[in-house]
């Protein structure tokens, strides 16, 4: 494990609330996602489909990316395309500029975080106002999503109202959660209307209507996008459908998933400006697609995780996440699905640490409304760390030594043998609670004494009765 | 950026040999997967679809009050009513529908432009989902999408004759119909579980929703 990783989980672990405020977002999530499914015996064929429209999605990604771009172009859309982050945040923040924009709003997107979004508007000296109520709380604390449904879910109910008594102009009592969601709406209600530009992320891009969907159960995302002169979208180039119908398709699968709901509160289809006759809406409608690495991992042979629709359903049912929380994974992604797209993102080399933590139980693929095999991918990146030398020289001779036994059963039988022996040695009223070479282990729990002999002679003596 | 336009696809194409090859045209495999979607949804959907619209705004999760009337003449009464109810002043902004507009509102003071922080709104929507209980609105002079997010109360009129049992079947109406900038689909009223997942009504949309359906599905 390198040092930088280690030292996240250990300060994440050492945390006093980082583990309660877990426990009370994702246990309610998976509850009420538990809920959701009960009522909803068809999720398994719908999970099929879900996986299919995706999978047929990104087999003609140029036939759905061109056509979703004439489409967008003939409702009035600007389209823009961005083979990278850096180049995405240039575009929106030169938008920005012609808009001689002064603030602007913007509605959670994972994209945007992804491609440093928040860090570029502010270099440019324009006020960004996050408008997410989770990311409202991030944001004055100055800290990074934790989480990709809910990025402030690492902040207790104590912490937030502590954060809106310092920085709410009218924060109230903040007695109740209740008070903290009001003073909030307060605080954020004039700052909606006053914006230049409104930047939105997208759930769906709908090839045959050129059309974006968001989904929010706020309603912060069309206060974001209607007042203001310009609405920006940024959007990964995998987020396609082909027509609204799929789009229905896969919102069954989205919502539930998320939040256990059956659809959010507020599902939006973002059509090109202003029209003729309407009395609200933007006059420029921007939208940016980025590559970002997506397209490389269609070549590394990540197509699978391409379907990924950012539920977050692998990170609340992840037994690794629930103790670590998301910081710990030091990327915008966290949980699994985080685990195999930053090695993508960053580079195995820097994210080798995290397709490793992992205890491989298959939860995750389990919940995932796209049926993405997440432990087979992350057991991928284990195989090219090792390929590509990162693991440690003690790692790589350890398990080197463990190939030339287990070739040899005989020596094998025997190695095995001479352990077993030497272990009562360290035992005490039958738990061994430090034992050399395995420090790490017995660190934070005892082992129990072994009994009876190796497997393989228990197995022997059995065989024969 | 046509450059970073030209990079993406050729990389695409560099990646992706020709895989669909076999499957058909690209539009027969996109409609085969849509017919897929019928077997997919939840078995709930079943008799009048009135009845199934109001039964599904019961569930608690999305915090709305129903009511029904029998004519669209009806919902003045209706919204005088709820704003007594609620203990709320007499004035609302009503969205400039020519319908809601041709109602006699004599007795509450009325406004067609919506505020920042407006107490109460009246709309008329295009339509209703019966499967998730949502409202539908396209953004037109007549309805403005604001109007469906700055109130603290939204009282919503939907003709059952409107009602679109399934998601799908408003997708196909839509394909018929002009796009409008935008589409709303509205399912409850506006909430939040950003706080340590408990869920809070109003968090920037309206904090109450109240439907009133206009007439039923067998009269028509």
């Amino acid at each position: 494990m390198t040092a930088a990783f280690s030292a996240r989980v250990d300060a994440a672990l050492a945390s006093p609330t980082l583990k309660l405020a877990i426990d009370r977002t994702t246990g309610t999530a998976r509850s009420k996602r538990a809920a959701a499914m009960a009522a909803w015996p068809e999720f398994n064929i719908a999970r099929d489909l879900g996986r299919d429209i995706k999978d047929h999605v990104i087999e003609n990604l140029e036939h759905y990316l061109v056509t979703f771009e004439k489409n967008a172009i003939a409702s009035g859309a600007k389209v823009h395309w961005a083979e990278t982050g850096a180049q995405a945040c240039a575009i929106v923040v030169d938008i920005c500029r012609k808009a001689n924009a002064k603030s602007v709003t913007r509605a959670k997107s994972m994209l945007g975080e992804e491609i440093g979004l928040p860090h570029a508007l502010e270099e440019a000296g324009i006020e960004r106002v996050e408008t997410d109520l989770a990311e409202h709380i991030i944001q004055l604390a100055g800290d990074p999503p934790s989480h990709i449904v809910w990025p402030a879910l690492h902040k207790t109910r104590e912490q937030v109202a502590e954060l809106f008594r310092t920085h709410h102009r009218d924060p109230g009592a903040l007695a109740s959660v209740e008070a903290m969601v009001g003073s909030a709406r307060r605080q954020l209600r004039e700052k909606f209307m006053a914006a230049d530009v409104g930047i939105s992320g997208a759930n769906f891009l709908v090839a045959d209507t050129g059309a974006v969907c968001t989904v929010t159960n706020e309603g912060n995302a069309e206060l974001t996008t209607t007042p203001p002169r310009v609405h920006i979208v940024t959007a990964g180039i995998e987020k396609l459908v082909p027509s609204t119908a799929h789009a229905m398709a896969m919102l069954r699968l989205l919502v539930r998933s998320a939040t256990g709901a059956e659809l959010t509160q507020y599902t939006t289809f973002h059509c090109g400006p202003k029209q003729a006759g309407d009395l609200d809406g933007p006059e420029e409608f921007h939208i940016v697609l980025v590559d970002a690495g997506r397209t490389r991992m269609l070549a590394e042979g990540l197509a699978d995780m391409l379907r990924c629709i950012r539920c977050g359903a692998c990170l609340n049912h992840c037994v690794v996440y629930r103790q670590i929380g998301g910081h710990a994974y030091g990327a915008t992604y966290p949980g699994p699905m985080g685990a195999v797209l930053t090695p993508s993102l960053s580079g195995l080399e820097a994210a080798q640490d995290l397709p490793r933590a992992c205890t491989l139980n298959g939860q995750c693929q389990e919940v995932c409304p796209v049926a993405i095999p997440l432990p087979t991918l992350l057991r991928g990146w284990r195989e090219k760390a090792w390929q590509q030398g990162f693991e440690p020289a003690t790692v790589r001779w350890a398990v080197a030594l463990w190939r030339f036994l287990i070739l040899r059963p005989a020596l094998y039988a025997a190695a095995s043998a001479i352990g077993l022996r030497l272990m009562p040695l360290f035992s005490r009223n039958g738990w061994i609670s430090r034992l050399p070479l395995a420090g790490g282990w017995t660190a934070h729990r005892d082992m129990p004494s072994p009994t009876g002999g190796t497997f393989l002679a228990q197995y022997k003596r059995r065989m024969k009765k | 950026m046509s450059s970073a336009r030209a990079k993406i696809l050729q990389a695409i194409r560099a990646a992706s040999p020709a895989t669909s090859s076999g499957k058909g045209p690209i539009g027969a495999q996109a409609a085969a997967l849509s017919a897929r979607a019928a077997a997919t949804r939840p078995e709930r959907v079943s008799g009048p679809v009135d009845a199934a619209f109001l039964t599904r705004l019961q569930d608690p999760g999305i915090g709305a009050t129903t009511e029904r009337v029998a004519t669209l003449q009806d919902f003045p009464d209706a919204v005088r009513r709820y704003l007594a109810a609620q203990g709320l002043a007499a004035a609302v902004a009503v969205q400039p529908h020519p319908e809601l507009l041709a109602l006699d509102w004599s007795g509450v003071e009325t406004h067609h432009h919506i505020a920042t922080d407006e107490g109460a709104a009246v709309g008329l929507a295009l339509g209703g989902i019966a499967e998730t209980g949502s409202l539908v609105f396209h953004s037109s002079a007549a309805s403005p999408t604001l109007f469906a997010f700055l109130p603290l109360h939204h009282v919503v009129a939907v003709r059952a004759e409107t009602l679109w049992p399934w998601l799908e079947d408003y997708a196909t109406a839509l394909a018929t119909l002009p796009q409008p900038r935008n589409v709303n689909l509205v399912t409850g009223a506006s909430g939040t579980t950003d706080i340590e997942g408990t869920l809070v009504r109003g968090a920037h949309g309206p904090g109450w929703l109240h439907i009133v359906l206009i007439g039923s599905t067998n009269a028509t």
